[in-house]
């Protein structure tokens, strides 16, 4: 079995509800995210479009993060979920650098590594993630990619030739697809990041979580 | 900022959380640049003892010290920027060997465990012959304790910037800089050194400098020709900022100065400007490291 994620963007309506399920299963900190929804506008007004991605761990197969983890604290579990063992994690922050996909961060209660599980405790309970079940489009799809007949191998199987991974050029392997992405949604250097800018805040950057 | 964006798509963030600030700051770059000396300064003594066995007969219990030093701050920086450096112990029982972290922290630990020997046999047991045996060893393995910082750098996949084979050589580099240029120093202190050995090191740490000083140049020009993340990363000291400031600080100061020094004292066969020399190489190395390992960290990874 090997466990993975699909999120289909042209369903995604950026309600950021998965984003919230997460953070209150997961008791995520105030200041840091292990699964967040990015807004990307796209195009000139009037000819303008919204883009919402879900942005979360990618449990690869080939993940950098395991591989630099000193303390094998980050270690992958038989279904394929890079898992995190908070009490054996010192907090080097190697895996925060090795993720291509900025999805680690620092704890800043525990002082450890922290990341999307895949809600590793509810797949062992035969529950489903946390974002999953708060999605109202079911946008999230989640399975063994490992079964032809689950829903997310269907799903892949059904939208061949446009299912991606984020920077397949780094060679990790992935076991989270995205439908309907682009370079737009999928690529953070294909997009301007205004300095001191968002919708909603004025905060571009956050210290690393916690202290030394 | 240089990105992929283009005109026809003008796609903007519009909202997204805020990013990670620097997540290895100052306190690894400290550690880097005592590693360098810790380690430089054992080669340096290697090939001074085989080429002027006499001359740096003395220098055999100073430089031992002074790496010893230097290494235990590395150390110290190394586990005062762990977020819980109380479970630095896992790193020697729940070792995971594929981490550059772990080889590391082994063989710095081992290399600990020889220079406490050469202590030993240069200051209680005062016996050369064993402890020049002792210090092939120490040589040997101050080399992947010299590199492995490279290692760990280059397993920070999508930090682009940092390839092993360049920053490798960096990191000899920086160490053969820094610890020619701390013999230099100490020789105020021990003033046993004749002016050939001190324009021997001299000219490697004039070289050191040169070399890394070209590298750091193709890196500038050529690097991005190679992956959208290089381009996007050395914007920073290509477009203004601080950081383009702190860069050219760093070169100048680390690279260009110490090798005109180094020239015009061999020209005027003088120690003081060498160690003049020595002091900016010292100081930029600092500035360049800090430069290096803080830009790729200011990219948005996702």
């Amino acid at each position: 079995m090997k466990l993975g994620f699909l999120v289909d963007l042209h369903l995604c309506m950026g309600c950021k509800g998965c984003e919230i399920a997460c953070k209150v299963e997961n008791e995520v900190p105030l200041s840091t995210w292990r699964l967040r929804v990015k807004y990307v506008d796209v195009g000139t007004f009037p000819e303008t479009k919204r883009t919402f991605t879900p942005l979360r761990c990618n449990h690869c197969e080939n993940a950098p993060c395991e591989r630099i983890c000193p303390v094998s604290a980050l270690h992958y579990i038989e279904n394929g979920i890079v898992n995190i063992d908070k009490e054996r994690c010192i907090g080097c922050a190697g895996c925060v650098m090795a993720c291509p996909y900025g999805a680690i961060y620092i704890d800043p209660e525990t002082q450890t590594a922290d990341k999307c599980t895949y809600c590793a405790h509810r797949v062992a309970s035969s529950m489903m993630p946390a974002c999953v079940v708060a999605c109202p489009v079911q946008a999230n799809i989640f399975g063994d990619i490992e079964d032809p007949t689950s829903n997310i191998s269907k799903y892949i199987m059904d939208h061949n030739g446009n299912v991606q991974v984020r920077k397949p050029e780094k060679g990790t392997n992935p076991h989270h697809y995205y439908v309907g992405g682009g370079n737009v949604t999928l690529n953070p250097l294909a997009s301007f990041r205004v300095e001191g800018h968002s919708l909603f805040n004025k905060l571009t950057h956050l210290p690393v979580g916690g202290h030394h | 900022m240089v990105h992929e964006s283009i005109a026809a798509t003008n796609a903007v963030v519009t909202l997204d959380v805020a990013l990670p600030g620097i997540v290895w700051g100052w306190i690894i770059t400290m550690n880097m640049w005592a590693k360098s000396i810790g380690t430089g300064v054992i080669f340096m003594l290697f090939y001074l003892l085989k080429k002027y066995p006499t001359e740096s007969a003395s220098f055999r219990f100073p430089v031992a010290l002074v790496s010893f030093v230097f290494i235990n701050i590395f150390l110290l920086f190394t586990v005062i920027d762990l977020h819980q450096m109380f479970r630095f112990w896992h790193i020697f029982f729940h070792p995971h060997l594929t981490s550059a972290i772990t080889v590391g922290a082994w063989m710095a630990t081992l290399f600990v465990g020889l220079l406490l020997l050469l202590l030993f046999t240069s200051f209680i047991k005062k016996d050369d012959a064993q402890f020049d045996k002792v210090l092939l060893w120490t040589t040997i393995l101050a080399i992947p304790v010299t590199l492995y910082t490279a290692g760990l750098m280059a397993q920070a996949t999508a930090r682009e910037l940092w390839q092993m084979p360049t920053e490798s050589v960096q990191m000899i580099l920086a160490a053969t800089l820094s610890g020619s240029a701390t013999l230099l120093l100490m020789d105020t202190f021990v003033n046993k050194l004749s002016y050939e050995a001190k324009r021997d090191l001299g000219i490697i740490l004039a070289f050191s400098a040169l070399a890394a000083f070209i590298l750091y140049m193709a890196e500038l020009v050529f690097g991005p020709m190679k992956a959208e993340e290089v381009i996007a990363t050395l914007a920073y000291v290509k477009s203004g900022g601080e950081y383009q400031t702190m860069f050219w600080i760093g070169q100048v100061t680390a690279f260009i100065v110490p090798f005109v020094l180094v020239l015009l004292s061999i020209v005027n066969r003088s120690s003081n400007i060498l160690k003049l020399a020595a002091v900016f190489a010292i100081g930029g190395l600092w500035v360049v490291k800090h430069v290096w390992l803080v830009i790729p960290q200011l990219l948005s990874m996702s």
